[in-house]
Order: structure tokens, then C-alpha cells, then sequence
């Protein structure tokens, strides 16, 4: 499997190709390849959604992907 | 007078043949509107006693009235296991959250899924104790019957579904199966790729058909289709109905062909069935072709994205997380081995579809152990590592996933039986749909006697076990 890590400002959902799979700051665990991540509602963040290709990652060793918070 | 008889006879012969034209086997619904959140999904909602915190799939094998026998022994044994969890009392079937299940063990999980406690009451004389096999010869032989299966759109697989439905599932549709748990996950084969195909509302959006209202019969029927002893099941795939979109993880797995070749297929094949125009129809055959363990879909909902067990894993939502694996599997090579003269065309026919098919059911439940194990290592080196950061002030810690987990898998397996004449008896017990009622009492018996003897079973029910009075 594979490990991803979000990072935002605020403590918030995520969605992995439109379905919730954890929050922000913990890691999530998702097998192989093309994902697209965003976050949950209020949607206050940018950019709208990431899409990643999600390989070679461990547990130590996330993947991490940053939103940022819209003006 | 002569020529007047002769006149009755080719009108007589003429309406005979457009009567038999007629019969037609009964199509699935198309699809009005596209609702991902509606139909026969994964509930998303835990009801009654059933947590998602503990969570419990069960797969039923293939292997005729032998499986629905082994996998009713185990749900007895499941309702007379009683456990404490979250300070409630209650049976471990309590706590079943799904059951995957192909060809035999289909008929006890619909039945389950259907009636629930009848179960216990009713599947043995309605179905465990009956010829069935004997009932479904009869119905092909009956003259009644004759015209219909000359049809080219009527055969004995839909004579098949009827009788289950008359004699079993009372014309129940899967809009009548219960919104609570467990979900039942019926599993048949495309016959033209050999992919897996589940009776649910996710696979028909992609035949842009309702599966509300198709009968539980049709799809246990498919589910237990062997080949060239019963026919395929037919479906019709529609046009995606408006406003229909892809499901994102199925979109994005078509690009994974370097890496994740697994994805990319079980995507692929799905997509597949949205090229409407080049195939309007699907003919289904027996679950086991693909997978006669029932896990597939188990392991999917484990891998997937969008799969019912992984975003609770991810949302931190399940604690304890346990697999039994129902595998009536047999073992007859030893008479093959014995005779000198090569074996016949069919002998080596039915070897062919079930050598691999056994090979590539223990390579399934090999491999849904490991995805287990590695979880646990994963938790285990993130555990171990956090103790050692712990030792170094001012390092921030690391991060967690959403919840350490307790997985377990149970396999019940004739071949685990320590007593070698037992372990034969069970082993070279035949696939039919009628068997002696000996035969019968004893496999709901050794069901229950596996599973209670399994050390990983034990350890699940020790750490659930009501406290002593």
C-alpha cells in the first residue's frame, strides 16, 4: 500500500477521487496510483482538487501534498 | 380430410414454433435516473446492533449444496458465539457486515440476506435437504417445458432461476432485500472476459439498469451456473441513463497500467461494459470461474478508493476487522491418479476450469493475508519508531494513520481436519445440489467444529468473550 499525507491550515476532511478517506494531518492509506485529492466542505481552499500519481511511498515516507487556504 | 389434417398439422406445428419463439427470458430494467447515493449499495449507515467498529465480512465458496452446507454450519456457529463489544451484548453474526459469496454459498447468503433468522428455521428442508439437482432434471425433461427451451432466448438456467424462486426466494427482488447489514455481494463471471461481476447497484450504473427490481433468484442463478451442466444467464446492457459520470477511482485507474496493473484492470473491465453499442448483452456464468472463494469483492472494497472498507479504514471508523473464509474446497485428484488409462474428454474439461480455478482461489486468500499483515507492520513500525522519537525531545512526532487496527483472517478448509479419514470423507465430497442428509448434518457440523478449532477464530472470540458471571 501507500501512504499519503495533506497538509492545511485547518483540521478538515479529505476526499480521494470523491469519496472521504481520512483528514488532514494523518496518514492515509491507498493502494497504487492515479488519485485525485481535495477536501471536504467549507470550501475555502485552493487549489480546488490535486491530482497525483501515488507510488513508492512508505508509512515514514508519505507522499505530501499541500491546499492552502482562499482568500 | 387428409389434406385438411395435414393443414392442422403445419398450422398446429406453426403455432407451436411461434410459442416457443416467444419465450423470452426476463430482461433487467433500465435505469430512469442515475443516483449514486440510492439502490442496493453498501449501507452507509450501521443499523441495529451491528458497529462498523468491529467489522466482519464473510466469503462463501462455490462447491454446490457441499458450500451452502459448510457456510450454514459456520452461521449457526456465528449466532452461538456471544460477545461483548462496546458494552453491548450480543451473537458475532450480530456484528456481520458482508457476506461475498459465489455459486453454492450464494444460496445460504441471499437466503440470509432475504429472510435473515429464517435461515435457521427454514433453508434446510427448504433447500439444504432437497434434490434440487433431481427437481431441476425434471423440469428440463417436462414436455411443459419443451417448447420454451427451444427458444433461442429461453434456457435452462432461467427454468433454474424460476424454481429457485418458487421454491426459495418467493419472487423477492433486491429492492426487498433489507437496508440494514450484512450487504450481499452475489458473484457471478463474464463469460466474454472472465472478470468478476457483482449483483449490485455500482456494477448495473455501468449497464445503465436498476437492480431494484430483478429477482434474487436470477442472480444466485448466475451466481451458481456451472459450466455445460446449466447455460448462461443473460443481462441486457442499456444506454447510461442522464446525467451519469464515471466514478473518479475507475477514471483515474485507467492510467495506472505501469503502476498498478490490478487497478487498472478492475477499472478497465468495468468501463468496458459503457461501450453499449458494441455490447448490448452480457451472459453471466458461475462465480467460481473468477473467483470461487467469494474474496474478490471482499478485496476490493479493501483496496478501492471508493471500497465500503477502505474509506472506513481511512476514516478511522473500524477497530477490529475480521475475514472468515468459507472454502468448501475438495480434492478428488487421487482417483485420476489411480487409473492407468488417461482420463476422457469431459474429465479433462472440468480439471481445466477447476485445477486453475482452485489454484487461483488459494493465491486469493494467500494474498488478502498479506495485505493483513502488512497493515499490521505498517502500524508496528510507525509504534516503534514514535517510541524512539519519543526519546529525542523537541522532534515533532509523526503522523498517524486514523486508527491502529486488529485484523484477522479465519479460513475454514477441509484440509485443516487433523484425522485423515475425516479430512478424506470431506475432501471427497461431490458438487451437487443433492446430497444425502448424512452428508449434510455432517458438514454443518464440521463447519461449526473448524471454525471453533481455527487459533485466530479463537483469539478473536477470547478478546470479545462476555465476562464470567
Amino acid at each position: 500500500m501507500e501512504y499519503l499525507l495533506v497538509h492545511f491550515p485547518r483540521d478538515r476532511r479529505v476526499l480521494v477521487n470523491d469519496e472521504f478517506n481520512g483528514r488532514t494531518e494523518e496518514l492515509i492509506e491507498l493502494e497504487a496510483g492515479t488519485h485525485t485529492i481535495a477536501l471536504g466542505p467549507p470550501y475555502n481552499f485552493t487549489p480546488a482538487f490535486k491530482k497525483i500519481r501515488l507510488v513508492d511511498t512508505s508509512a515514514l515516507t508519505p507522499r505530501e501534498i499541500d491546499f492552502d487556504l482562499a482568500e | 380430410m387428409i389434406s385438411l389434417s395435414k393443414h392442422s398439422i403445419a398450422a398446429l406445428a406453426f403455432l407451436l414454433l411461434a410459442l416457443a419463439g416467444c419465450a423470452h427470458y426476463p430482461l433487467n430494467e433500465p435505469l430512469a435516473t442515475y443516483q449514486p447515493d440510492q439502490g442496493y449499495r453498501f449501507p452507509a449507515v450501521a443499523s441495529g446492533k451491528n458497529t462498523d467498529s468491529l467489522f466482519v465480512c464473510l466469503a462463501f465458496s462455490g462447491g454446490g449444496t457441499r458450500a451452502a452446507s459448510l457456510a450454514y454450519g459456520v452461521m449457526e456457529k456465528l449466532r452461538a458465539t456471544k460477545i461483548v463489544w462496546k458494552g453491548v451484548e450480543k451473537s458475532l453474526l450480530d456484528e456481520v457486515d458482508c457476506i461475498s459469496s459465489v455459486s453454492g454459498g450464494s444460496f445460504t447468503a441471499a437466503y440470509y440476506g432475504l429472510f435473515g433468522d429464517r435461515l435457521f428455521s427454514d433453508f434446510r428442508p427448504d433447500f439444504l435437504e432437497r434434490d434440487i439437482q433431481g427437481e431441476l432434471t425434471a423440469k428440463a425433461l417436462s414436455p411443459l417445458n419443451w417448447l420454451r427451451l427451444a427458444s433461442p432466448n429461453f434456457s435452462r438456467i432461467d427454468l433454474a432461476a424460476e424454481h429457485y424462486d418458487e421454491v426459495l426466494f418467493g419472487g423477492k427482488t433486491f429492492g426487498d432485500l433489507p437496508a440494514g447489514r450484512p450487504f450481499i455481494l452475489l458473484n457471478a463471471t463474464n463469460l466474454a472476459n472472465g472478470d468478476g461481476f457483482e449483483f449490485t447497484q455500482d456494477q448495473f450504473d455501468f449497464l445503465g439498469s436498476d437492480i431494484s427490481r430483478y429477482p434474487v433468484a436470477r442472480a444466485v442463478a448466475a451466481s451458481s451456473a456451472f459450466p455445460v451442466l446449466l447455460s448462461p444467464l443473460s443481462l441486457k446492457n442499456y444506454p447510461s441513463p442522464p446525467g451519469y459520470r464515471v466514478p473518479k477511482d475507475i477514471a483515474n485507474a485507467q492510467e495506472d497500467f505501469y503502476d498498478n496493473r490490478r487497478r487498472y484492470q478492475w477499472a478497465r473491465n468495468r468501463a468496458s461494459y459503457l461501450t453499449q453499442a458494441d455490447r448490448p448483452y452480457v451472459h453471466l456464468m458461475d462465480g467460481g470461474l473468477a473467483d470461487n472463494i467469494g474474496l474478490r469483492a471482499i478485496e476490493n472494497a479493501y483496496l478501492r478508493s471508493s471500497g465500503f472498507i477502505r474509506t472506513r479504514l481511512n476514516e478511522g471508523e473500524i477497530e477490529k476487522f475480521l475475514i472468515i473464509v468459507v472454502n468448501a474446497r475438495t480434492q478428488d485428484q487421487d482417483a485420476l491418479s489411480r487409473s492407468e488409462s488417461p482420463p476422457g474428454l469431459f474429465t479433462v474439461a472440468y480439471k481445466t476450469a477447476t485445477i486453475s480455478l482452485d489454484n487461483f482461489s488459494f493465491e486469493t486468500i494467500e494474498f488478502m493475508k498479506e495485505l493483513q499483515k502488512a497493515r499490521k507492520q505498517t502500524q508496528t513500525t510507525l509504534s516503534v519508531c514514535q517510541q524512539k522519537l519519543d526519546a529525542c525531545p523537541g522532534q515533532p512526532p509523526l503522523p498517524k494513520l486514523a486508527k491502529s487496527i486488529e485484523p484477522f483472517v479465519v479460513e475454514v478448509n477441509f484440509e485443516a481436519l487433523a484425522d485423515p479419514v475425516q479430512r478424506q470423507y470431506f475432501l471427497g465430497l461431490p458438487t451437487t445440489f443433492a446430497l444425502p442428509r448424512e452428508d449434510i448434518h455432517a458438514l454443518i457440523e464440521v463447519g461449526q467444529t473448524l471454525l471453533d478449532a481455527d487459533p485466530v477464530y479463537q483469539a478473536v472470540v477470547e478478546s470479545l468473550r462476555l465476562p464470567a458471571p
